[in-house]
C-alpha cells in the first residue's frame, strides 16, 4: 500500500475557529498526523455554531467544525495549567510543526512561544497567523475572516454597478489565510528534509488576502486609480455575467471570451443577425450597449433552466455554468460522479456528506481517513503513545481537570 | 541566503492565473520557474492589463508582472514536433510540471503523464483543471467567472434581503484563479515531499471546482446537515457584521462575540436603544438587524473612516476599514512590514508590488527578477540544454519558438 505524502510528518495544531483549522485540514488531507489542542473550557467557536442535524445542538455535532477537522485527532488540555503545558511541550518535542492562529503574543504569554519550542525541538517548523501579522504598529489589532475581506481591498472593489461595497464570501479571508499558511509550512517542509534547519514563519492572513487582487493594486501603482466596481461584468469580455433563468431565483453564469464565440452565441440564441448588428459586433460596441446586450442575453435565459442554458452554450463551446446553491453542488452528479465527497461514519452525526480534497495523487494517494474528532476523543491514545504517560499519571491528570 | 525551494527545477504551463499564481508562490521562494508561453502572443494575462495609461502593451500588463515575478520565459509551440522535442528535454530536468491547460488541449500539447514519466520518473506533473479530468463536465469551458458559480460562491453573495431582482454578485478579479493556485502549490509540494523521501514522481489530478466547494464555508454544511440552501437574499444570523458609510469612506463593524457587542455600545455611549430586549444578543440582532442598522449608521456617519478604526480597535473590536487601493500602499502597518516591494522591469519600468503575506526566519523571500518580456530567455535556457545557436535558429524557422 502507499502512503499519503505526509505519512509520519506530525502537527501540534493550537488552531482554533477557522483560518488555521483549515490550514490545518490541508496537511491532514497531505497524510499529517494532525492533533487538535482543544479544550472544554474555551471551546472552539466552531463547535457551538449551527448547522447541527436535525437542529439538535453538541459540541460533536456542528456540521461548521466537521467539515473543516476531518482527519485530525483531538485532545483536549486546559493550558492554563502549568503540568498541560508541560505535556504541550513534550508533544512538540515529537513534532514537526506547530501551527497556531492566536493574537499575536498569545502562544508566548502560555510558555509556548518559538523561542521556547526550539529549544525543546530545535528543527521544529512554527507558523502562526494572526490577522495583522506578528510584527508592524498594528500587531495586536484583534481579527476575523469576514473583515478581513473589507480590510483586503476586495470589498471595495465588489459590488453592483453604482452601488456599495459588498462581501465576497462570508468568511473568505480565513480560508485564504490558512491555506496560504500551509503553503509557506509546505516550503518549510521540503528546506528542512534537505537542510536538516526547521524556522519560524509570520503569516499575516491581512497580507495574504492581499495577494488576491493584483489587478487593482497594480492599476493603483500604475496610474493612481481605484477600479470601479463593475458588478459582474468584465473589462475584456461581453456579454460576462450571471443571468435570470427558469424557475425561482435561479441564475446561470456565462463568459464570451472572443469574436468567434460571440458569433455561436448568436446563434445559439437563435438570432445570428445580431452578431453583425453595429451596436454589438465588436468588443468595444458591446462594452458600450452592455445593459442592451444583457437584456437580450436574458430574454434568452429566462425562458430556459439553468441547466437547459448550460448544456446549450456548453455545445457551442461557450464557458457557462449554473449559479449553484449548496443543495445543488451536495447533489451535484459530476462531483458525484467523482470521489469528492466524503461519507464517514460519525458517532454523533452518523454519515453525513462533507467534502473532501480537490486533488488526487497517482501514486500517493490523499484520502480522509477519520471524520472529525469528538472533543478529547484522542486523549488518551495521545497521551500514552506520544507523551508517554502511564494510565496511573493519565488518571491523575484527568483527576485534577487538567485534561479538559 | 537560499530560498526554502532552492534548487527545485519547475515547469510551468500557465494562461492566466492558477497555474502562474501556484509557481509564482514557488518562485518567490525561491525556485527555478521556467515559464512556457505559446510564441503566438503568449500568456492571455498579457492582453488583460491593467496597463499604464490604460494602454494596452503586451510587456505592461499589471496582472501578468504580477503572476510571474522571479520566472525566466521562453517560448515554445507545444503543438508542433519540434517544440514538443524542445518541451521533453525540458520535463526530463524538471522536478515539478504544472499547467492549467484545458483537458480538451492536453493531450495536442504533449501533456500525458505516462509519456512524460517513461522520460524522467522523478517527474510530478500537476494539472489545474476546471473540473477534474474524469466525470460529465471534464470537457466544459469555464471562466473564472462560471467557476465561481460551480463553487457555489457566486450565489452567497449580493444585497441582502428585498434584492432578489439583483443577481447573486461574483467577488472582484479572478478569485477561481488564486484560490485554485494557492491550493494547487500546497498539493503539489505535498507530491515533492513524497519524492525526496525516496519516492517517484506522479500525476496530481486537481479540480477547481472542488477547491472552491471546499471553502463555500456554511454552505455545504447549511445543505448536507440541515438540508438548507444559503442565499444572498438572507439575514445574516449574527449582526453587527455589517459594512456601513462613514464621513469619508467606508467601514466594516464586527461584534462577533458579546463582549465585542457590549464594547461597542460603551464606545457608542451607552445609547439608551441599545438596553432594548430586540437587541439583547447576537441572534436578536440579527433578526432585527433593519433597525439597528438605522441606529448604528446615524452614529457611525459623523467618524472618519480611520478614527472609528483605532477608537474600535482600541476596545478591542475588531472592525476594519473598507480598504481602498490607496489607502493600503500607504498603510504604516504593511510598510513597516516591507510588505510592498519596489521591482523594476525593462519596459514597464519601476514599479510598486504586492510582495509575499509570510516572514520566513531563515529561507527570506526575495525578489530576484521581474516577470519575463515574451521569449526573454529562449537563448540561455536552450543554451542550458545544449542546444546549438544553429538549433535555434532552426526551430525559429519552424516556428516552434
Amino acid at each position: 500500500m502507499s502512503r499519503p505524502p505526509l505519512d509520519g510528518i506530525r502537527v501540534a495544531d493550537f488552531c482554533w475557529a477557522w483560518a488555521g483549522p483549515y490550514g490545518a485540514l490541508q496537511l491532514a488531507h497531505l497524510g499529517a498526523d494532525v492533533i487538535r489542542i482543544e479544550s472544554a473550557k474555551r471551546l472552539c467557536p466552531s463547535r457551538l455554531i449551527p448547522p447541527w442535524p436535525d437542529n439538535e445542538s453538541g459540541v460533536n455535532r456542528a456540521g461548521y467544525f466537521n467539515q473543516y477537522n476531518q482527519g485530525k485527532r483531538s485532545l483536549t488540555l486546559d493550558l492554563k495549567a502549568p503540568e498541560a503545558i508541560d505535556i504541550a511541550k513534550t508533544l512538540v518535542s515529537k513534532s514537526d510543526i506547530v501551527m497556531n492562529n492566536f493574537a499575536s503574543g498569545v502562544m508566548e504569554k502560555l510558555g509556548v512561544g518559538y523561542d521556547v519550542l526550539r529549544r525543546i525541538k530545535p528543527d521544529i517548523i512554527m507558523v502562526s497567523l494572526p490577522g495583522y501579522g506578528t510584527s508592524g504598529p498594528e500587531k495586536d489589532f484583534v481579527s476575523y475572516g469576514p473583515p478581513q475581506v473589507a480590510q483586503s481591498g476586495l470589498s471595495a472593489l465588489t459590488g453592483y454597478v453604482g452601488g456599495p461595497p459588498m462581501m465576497a464570501g462570508f468568511s473568505y479571508g480565513d480560508p485564504n489565510g490558512g491555506v496560504h499558511a500551509t503553503f509557506a509550512v509546505m516550503a518549510a517542509l521540503l528546506h528542512r528534509e534537505k537542510t536538516g534547519q526547521g524556522q519560524y514563519i509570520d503569516l499575516s492572513q491581512w497580507e495574504a488576502a492581499i495577494m488576491l487582487l493584483p489587478e487593482a493594486l497594480m492599476d493603483y501603482s500604475m496610474n493612481g486609480t481605484q477600479p470601479e466596481r463593475m458588478g459582474n461584468r468584465d473589462p475584456h469580455m461581453a456579454p460576462h455575467g450571471v443571468f435570470r433563468s427558469k424557475g425561482d431565483d435561479r441564475w446561470v453564469s456565462l463568459s464570451v471570451r472572443d469574436e468567434a464565440e460571440w458569433q455561436r452565441l448568436c446563434e445559439v440564441m437563435g438570432q445570428p443577425e445580431l452578431s453583425s448588428d453595429a451596436r454589438f459586433a465588436t468588443l468595444a460596441a458591446r462594452k458600450e450597449n452592455e445593459a442592451a446586450l444583457e437584456e437580450m442575453v436574458t430574454a434568452w435565459t429566462q425562458e430556459r433552466t439553468a441547466d437547459e442554458a448550460t448544456q446549450a452554450l456548453q455545445s457551442a463551446g461557450i464557458p457557462a455554468y449554473p449559479a449553484v446553491d449548496a443543495i445543488d453542488m451536495v447533489n451535484s452528479p459530476h462531483v458525484g460522479s467523482r470521489d469528492y465527497f466524503v461519507e464517514l461514519e460519525h458517532p454523533e452525526v452518523g454519515t453525513r456528506r462533507h467534502m473532501g480534497i480537490p486533488w488526487t495523487m497517482s501514486r500517493t494517494p490523499c484520502e480522509i481517513r477519520r471524520p472529525a474528532p469528538c472533543l478529547g476523543q484522542d486523549t488518551d491514545a495521545v497521551l500514552t503513545e506520544i507523551v508517554g504517560l502511564s494510565q496511573d499519571e493519565i488518571a491523575a491528570l484527568r483527576e485534577r481537570d487538567i485534561l479538559t | 541566503m537560499p530560498g526554502a525551494l532552492s534548487g527545485f527545477r519547475i515547469v510551468e504551463c500557465g494562461e492566466m492565473v492558477s497555474a502562474a499564481y501556484a509557481s509564482k508562490l514557488m518562485a518567490d521562494m525561491g525556485a527555478e520557474v521556467i515559464k512556457i508561453e505559446s510564441p503566438h502572443g503568449g500568456d492571455a494575462a498579457r492582453q488583460r492589463g491593467p496597463f499604464p495609461g490604460g494602454k494596452p502593451h503586451a510587456e505592461k500588463s499589471g496582472l501578468y508582472l504580477f503572476l510571474n515575478t522571479n520566472k525566466r520565459g521562453i517560448t515554445i509551440d507545444l503543438e508542433q514536433a519540434q517544440g514538443q522535442e524542445v518541451f521533453q528535454r525540458l520535463a526530463k530536468d524538471a522536478d515539478l510540471l504544472i499547467h492549467n491547460v484545458h483537458p480538451k488541449h492536453m493531450p495536442a500539447a504533449g501533456l500525458d503523464y505516462g509519456r512524460l514519466a517513461a522520460i524522467n520518473p522523478g517527474l510530478v506533473m500537476t494539472s489545474i483543471t476546471p473540473f477534474g479530468l474524469r466525470g460529465p463536465h471534464t470537457e466544459y469551458e469555464a471562466s473564472d467567472l462560471t467557476l465561481w458559480n460551480a463553487g457555489g460562491l457566486c450565489f452567497l453573495n449580493g444585497g441582502g434581503p428585498g434584492t432578489d431582482h439583483l443577481p447573486p454578485l461574483k467577488a472582484f478579479g479572478q478569485q477561481a484563479g488564486f484560490t485554485a493556485g494557492v491550493h494547487a502549490a500546497v498539493a503539489s509540494l505535498g507530491a515533492l515531499f513524497a519524492r525526496l523521501r525516496g519516492g517517484l514522481g506522479q500525476h496530481v489530478e486537481f479540480s477547481v471546482q472542488e477547491c472552491l466547494m471546499g471553502i463555500s464555508e456554511f454552505g455545504t454544511m447549511m445543505a448536507s446537515y440541515a438540508g438548507m440552501a444559503v442565499t444572498r437574499l438572507g439575514h445574516k444570523p449574527i449582526q453587527p457584521l455589517d459594512l456601513l458609510e462613514c464621513k469619508d469612506g467606508w467601514i466594516f463593524i464586527c461584534c462577533v462575540e458579546e463582549h465585542h457587542w457590549h464594547s461597542f455600545v460603551d464606545l457608542m455611549d451607552n445609547p439608551e436603544w441599545a438596553t432594548e430586549p430586540l437587541f439583547e444578543d447576537r441572534l436578536k440582532r440579527g433578526e432585527s438587524w433593519d433597525a439597528l442598522k438605522l441606529l448604528i449608521q446615524d452614529w457611525v456617519k459623523d467618524f472618519t473612516v480611520q478614527d472609528l478604526y483605532l477608537k474600535a480597535q482600541a476596545r478591542r473590536i475588531p472592525f476594519a476599514p473598507v480598504s481602498t487601493m490607496g489607502y493600503l500602499l500607504n498603510s504604516d502597518h504593511l510598510n513597516a512590514r516591507g510588505f510592498f516591494v519596489q521591482l523594476d522591469h525593462p519596459e514597464a519600468g519601476s514599479l510598486t508590488y504586492p510582495g509575499a503575506p509570510h516572514i520566513c526566519s531563515e529561507t527570506p523571500w526575495e525578489l530576484r527578477r521581474p516577470a519575463p518580456c515574451l521569449g526573454q530567455h529562449n537563448t540561455e535556457v536552450y543554451t542550458e540544454l545544449g542546444m546549438t545557436a544553429q538549433d535555434l535558429a532552426t526551430l525559429q524557422r519552424a516556428g516552434a519558438v
